[in-house]
This record gives structure tokens, sequence and C-alpha cells, in this order.
């Protein structure tokens, strides 16, 4: 088994802090993040509440403006957007007048590809997450596993290094869940990329992650970091080692009641 | 507990929900004790929610009946509650308001509200919350305080649809601890849904299995093990593994 | 649930259709028994009919009866035809800048409130009473609904879809024209409507104040010759003119946003 330690690092993030102003005050929601990313892995950003977590993905993304720290990719520091990421949101946000191919293909349409090639590659990933002769229903027409993985796809569609996914199954319930998480991998592993996942999740967490990266709430800082990669796949969420890790982890997570 | 395990508390006989000819409940037939906690699951579309909708009367059964205490169902003169996945707080009135709100409309007479209100209170800790409105509050906290109205009103049947569908396990085992313990205090009759199967063997003292639509039940499982559960013990995955192959929803 | 599951059903829907032709049947009936005791005042429906017939052997102003209404309808649609185009861009510009929404925003509230109607004099005294005039009118009633709805669909766009567009890589143009546009476009439709029904409004009365030819002006001419018979054909003219520019405006919807049914 390869161990994380010899993999190639693909992203850094340094002292990553985001400061609001809040109704009266300064509020810090993100301070001083770091961690770094590897090639190849399932990286998953574990923390309670909904506090800091999205706004972390967001500067990530360069959807949101950070007000400290850096984000090395490759090396070099980024500002803004980074060409080579795409992200799966929380809100699905699939654009309501267009089908899921018209979704799907959108990333390559923005870069101008013709619509044969555009189309293929898109048909390519909409059978791959099981979309398969819903090319062209609206999103309104599916259900919401059905509106994940056209979401999934879009991602995938604009070929990223890194997919970053923002607690993407929140809205599911348990059983549609389970499935879509048996997907999420079995597309991560014929696809190989590196994937951030976002959770709130302990379960999901450590059914999906190489590694955890737990976080504290408000403001967000990393509270340690957890290596999975010696538990075999596919998990067993009812082994023992699973069982152990999933009670340990949860004993360090803080309950927000 | 004081239970008195031979007194039937709810009784469903032949419940069969049609809607034009699409036949969502066939036949269903099952039995309650009183303070009774049955858990119920089911692959995800099995007529769940039809199912909850025919318990509560918001649907008149096609076939067969609901019957408490041995009479037929009535909603003007039994008290059912029922707890939803997402909360439902009354936003103008605070905690404690909220925790009164259906034992008002029911003219319980103030002294008993109280009495009721402050149980409820104790044992869910709310105390440091009572005057804060919904608006305030987390959507955990929210639920606590839905879950202590519902327990509040004494019920003769307590349905709760997946209150915990979107909690952590952290969050999760807490709540579920809590909703034991008023359950035991309160001896209420607990009828709770749930797509977890981990969470449905740590609570129920039998757990109901729904077959696909047109769903019927497919098995009864008794959980024979104390409380507090725990979910890592050999006896208690081998119930959750046993439940999770009849459901077989991925096949 | 419930109700939603039968008002889905097939009798409730024919039930709610049999309904409105009821009471659309009422009124007409109520109108027959009334009408022609006071033959001045109020007309059988015979009397109308013939009216309505004789507007054709014996034309007002040289023209029968269609081409008073294609002269209207003429007016409103070079109008709309203007302040569409117009409306939209005006209203794509200041929903999507904010600095040109506070430079022409601040004008154009103060314009609004306006009723179009009041710019008659100031357009006459100006222009004359010609055709460009009238004209003039129709867009000044109608831009309005175009751009404040066009503005508010713009405006009111919601951040996930434009975080979609910046996270694929969408230019400034490829945002508004895959992104903003489409999500509006249910908005910009409300506002088209609105301005169908307010531009065939303000061109009749434009015309009432004074033109040769057109529906408002036959309405006008009724009125001076207590012809009331005339003033009703006109009325009822327009009625139905202006439900089917609607329900052309509703199809044409349908057709160009088929996501939002």
């Amino acid at each position: 088994m390869e161990s994380v330690n010899q993999k190639k690092k693909c992203m850094e993030v340094k002292g990553l802090s985001k400061t609001f102003f809040g109704k009266k005050e300064y509020v810090t929601v993100v301070d001083e993040v770091d961690f770094t990313v590897y090639e190849g892995e399932f990286l998953v950003i574990l923390g309670p509440g909904r506090c800091g977590k999205t706004v972390l993905l967001n500067m990530i993304a360069g959807l949101e403006t950070k007000t400290d720290g850096q984000i090395l990719y490759n090396g070099k520091e980024v500002q803004g957007r980074n060409p080579d990421l795409a992200m799966v949101f929380q809100s699905l946000a699939l654009l309501p007048f267009n089908t899921v191919m018209e979704n799907t293909e959108l990333p390559l349409k923005l870069r101008g590809i013709s619509k044969k090639e555009r189309r293929e590659t898109a048909q390519r990933y909409i059978d791959l997450v099981g979309l398969t002769g819903f090319e062209k229903s609206y999103p309104s027409q599916l259900s919401g596993g059905m509106k994940q993985r056209a979401g999934i796809a879009r991602a995938y569609t604009a070929n990223p290094k890194i997919l970053l996914m923002d607690e993407p199954f929140g809205q599911l319930d348990a059983q549609t869940r389970y499935a879509m998480q048996n997907e999420i991998l079995k597309i991560w592993e014929k696809e190989k990329r590196t994937v951030i996942f976002v959770t709130n999740n302990i379960e999901e967490a450590c059914y999906l992650g190489d590694r955890i990266i737990l976080m504290s709430e408000c403001p967000e800082t990393v509270k340690q970091i957890y290596d999975l990669s010696d538990i075999p796949r596919p998990r067993d969420m009812v082994s023992d080692v699973f069982l152990t890790r999933r009670k340990m982890i949860s004993d360090t997570m803080e309950l927000s009641l | 507990m004081g239970k008195d395990a031979s007194a039937v508390k709810v009784d469903v006989r032949n419940l069969t929900k049609c809607f034009g000819d699409l036949r969502v409940l066939d036949n269903l037939s099952f039995q309650i004790q009183k303070g009774e906690f049955v858990c119920v699951v089911g692959p995800t579309g099995c007529g769940k929610t039809t199912f909850l909708n025919c318990l509560t009367r918001i649907y008149e059964p096609t076939e067969g009946n609901l019957y408490i205490d041995g009479e037929p169902t009535d909603p003007k003169k039994h008290s059912l509650a029922r707890v939803f996945q997402e909360p439902s707080a009354i936003p103008w009135l605070s905690v404690r308001d909220n925790l009164e709100f259906g034992l008002k409309i029911k003219r319980y007479p103030t002294a008993e509200i109280q009495k009721r209100v402050e149980m409820i209170i104790e044992l869910m800790g709310l105390k440091d919350m009572q005057k804060k409105y919904p608006k305030e509050l987390s959507v955990s906290a929210l639920q606590r305080v839905i879950i202590g109205r519902a327990f509040a009103m004494q019920p003769d049947l307590l349905l709760m649809d997946e209150p915990y569908g979107q909690m952590d396990i952290k969050m999760r085992f807490y709540l579920e601890d809590e909703v034991l313990r008023l359950w035991r205090e309160l001896q209420s009759t607990v009828v709770f849904i749930t797509h977890n199967i981990e969470e449905a063997v740590y609570l129920a003292e039998r757990v109901l299995i729904l077959t696909n639509k047109p769903a019927s039940i497919k098995e009864e499982v008794y959980i024979d093990l104390p409380h507090p559960r725990d979910v890592t013990q050999h006896r208690f995955i081998e119930y959750r593994n046993y439940i999770t192959d009849k459901i077989k929803w991925w096949e | 649930m419930y109700n939603s599951y039968l008002s889905k059903s097939k009798g409730y829907k024919i039930c709610m259709i049999l309904l409105s032709v009821l009471s659309v049947g009422l009124l007409i009936g109520s109108y027959v028994w009334v009408s022609g005791r006071n033959a001045v005042l109020l007309p059988s429906v015979g009397q109308i009919w013939a009216r309505c017939v004789k507007l054709f052997v014996n034309p007002i102003k040289g023209v029968n009866l269609l081409a008073h209404v294609w002269a209207s309808l003429r007016r409103v649609l070079l109008a709309l035809l203007f302040s569409w185009t117009a409306g939209v861009v005006f209203g794509i510009l200041i929903g999507w800048s904010k600095t040109l929404n506070a430079i022409f925003g601040s004008i154009f509230e103060l314009f609004r409130p306006i009723p179009p109607i009041a710019w008659i004099p100031i357009v006459i005294m100006w222009f004359g009473i010609g055709e460009f005039p009238k004209i003039l009118i129709v867009i000044i009633g109608s831009i309005v609904p175009v751009v404040v709805n066009t503005r508010a669909g713009v405006s009111l766009v919601e951040q996930q879809y434009v975080d979609v567009g910046t996270v694929f890589g969408a230019d400034n143009r490829q945002m508004l024209s895959n992104i903003i546009m489409p999500v509006a476009l249910p908005s910009i439709f409300a506002g088209l409507r609105t301005s169908v029904s307010s531009g065939w409004t303000v061109v009749l009365a434009a015309e009432m104040l004074g033109a040769d030819h057109g529906v408002g002006a036959l309405v006008t001419r009724g009125w001076n010759a207590s012809d009331m018979a005339l003033v009703l054909v006109s009325i009822i003219v327009i009625a139905i003119i202006g439900a089917l520019l609607s329900v052309g405006l509703s199809l044409a919807e349908k057709v160009v946003c088929p996501w939002n049914q």
C-alpha cells in the first residue's frame, strides 16, 4: 500500500484566514488554517455546524477573497480563481433553464470548445454517473440524488486536477446518501483525481477519506488530522476498525448543542 | 418501567391506501403495546409518508382502520403528536411559550401546564434557553424544543418522522439518549421512522421492516439488548446487519 | 398534500373551467336581460351587432372597423418594438452594474411614478398630433414595466448561479449570456406581459384625445354623437384584442422558457 507521505504535494494552504465585518464588529470565520493536499488523495474536511467550512472552500475556489494567508498550487501562489479546480455545490446550483446535457457541458462551452467535442465529453460523464437517458431532462424533473449526480458530472466535465465538493449529500436521505457515497468512490477510483470533500458527517468522512482534517468551530481552525489510508476499501461501516476510528474522531469533535 | 405488557395501545388492522390505481399501502396489520418504542424502517420511497399520514388521519385509509384503546381513531378524541424532520416552532413565541402552546390549545389547567413544562425543561436541560426565540437557536436545539413540546402533550401516540435525519453521529447519539430518557420518564408510546438502521437498533424495542411499494410489513424484529446499547458490540452489529440485509434497497 | 392531490384530478379541473364559463355567461345573460329597456343608455345585443355591421357598410373616416383596429395595433406594436429593445437593454445595464444604477436608476425612479397619460399635453405641444407623438406616448407607457422587471430579474440572480459561472471560468460576456439572462428571463417576460397591456391601454387614451383612425377615436366619436352602441362595439373590440395579446404572449413564454412549467 502506498503511503501518503510518498505522494506529491499538489496544494498547500498556509495561514488562510477570513474576517467579515458583521453587524457591529469584525468576525473571524476562518483562522490561520494550514494543511497540505497530496496528489490523487481523497481529503475530507470535517467540522461541526455550518460555520466556516464553505467559506474555506470558497476561498480555495476563488469565490471568496481571503483576508490573510496563502494558497500554493504546485508551489506557486494562486490569486483568485484556479482553472484546475472544479466544484460540486452544496446547493446543487444546476441552471434551471438548461437540460442535464446543457448543464454538464457548460464548463466546456465557456471555454469555446466545439459542440461535437463537448457533447462527447459530457456524455461520457453523464454515463459514468448513471444519468444515461436523462440528458434532455430539466433539473426540476430530477430527484435529489439525480440532481447531485448531474452536479458531479458537470464538475468532472471541466476536467479539473482537484475536485472540490461542498457537503454535496447534505440534503439527501440516509439511503440515497449511502448509494451516492459508493458512487463517488467508484468514480474517484476510476478517474484518479484529487478530491477535497467537505462534510459535517463523521460516518461519511470515515467512509470516504484517505485523510480527515478535523476542524474546530467558529472561528474555524485545524484541530486534528487523521490518516485513514490503512483502512482497506471498500470500507465496512460496521467493521471494528471503522467503528473504533469513528468513535475516536467523534470523541475529539465538539458537540454544539 | 411500570409497563403493562398486555395492554394494546394502538391496533392497526388491514390498513390499505390507494391513490386511484396506485396501491401505496398494502394490508398492513400490527399492534403497539402501551409504552412501547417501535422503529419503522424501509427502502427509500416505500410509502413512508403515506403510512404516517394514514396513522395521523390526514388521509382516510382506503381499507382497514386504526384503533386506539380499542376505539377507532378520532383526532378529536385521541391525541396524536407528530415530529417532522424539519423543525417547525412558532417563531413569535419563546421556547417556553412554544412548550406550553399545545397544552394551552388543549385547555389544560394552568397548574398542570406549568408542572409538565417544568418537567420537560428539567429533563432536557432547556433552562438556559427557555426565554429565547426560535430564530436564536440552532437547528438541533430547535428540534429538541419540538420534541419536548410533543412529549409534553403526553399523547396517545407520538410519531417521529426521521427527526435526526440531517444530524451528525455525535449529535444524534446525544439526542437519541435524550429521547430514550423522555420516553422512559413519561412512558409514552412512540413510533419512530428512520432510514438509519444503526439508529433503529439503538433506540427500538421492536423494529418493523417495510417492503418496497406497495408497502407491507416484511418482518418484525425484537431488539433484545439492554440500554444503554453499545454500537460496537457484536450482537448490536448482528442486528444491524440482519435488518440491513432485509431491506436490500441497493439490489 | 391532500389538496394538491385533489387539484390534479381531472374532474376538479373541468369543474373550475365550467365555473368561469358560467360566470361569464351569467354576466352576458344579465346584460341581455336589462339591455334594450333604455336604448340610448343601454343598447340591446341586437343593436350592438347592427352597429358593428354598419361600421363595414358605412365606414367612419373612410375606413372600416378592422382598419381602425389595425391603426391602434400598429401604434402599439411599433412602440413595443422600441420599448422592449431599449427597456431590456437599459434594465440589464442598471441591474448588472451598480455604478450605472446609481447614475441612471435614480433618474428612472424619478420619472417612474408619472402616469403616461400625464405626458400627453407636453408631447402634443412639442410634436403636434401626428403619428409619432402617439407612438411616443405608448413607448413612455410601456417601457416602465419592462425596465423594472428586467432590472429586478438581473439584480436578483442568486449568488449560487453566479458562482457556477465563476468556478467554470465564464468571462463577463459569457456570464451575461449563459447565466444572468436566462435566469432573469421569466422575470423579463413578466415585464413584457405587463407592457403589452399597459401599451394597449395607453394607445386608446392617446387616440381618444385626438386621432382620425383607431379604436380610441371610435370611442370618442361614439361619445360625441351619443352613439352608445358604437362605444360598446369599441369596448368589446378592445377587450377581445387585449385578451388575445396576453394569451399570445403567454404562449410565446411557454416556447421560450420551457423549463418554467
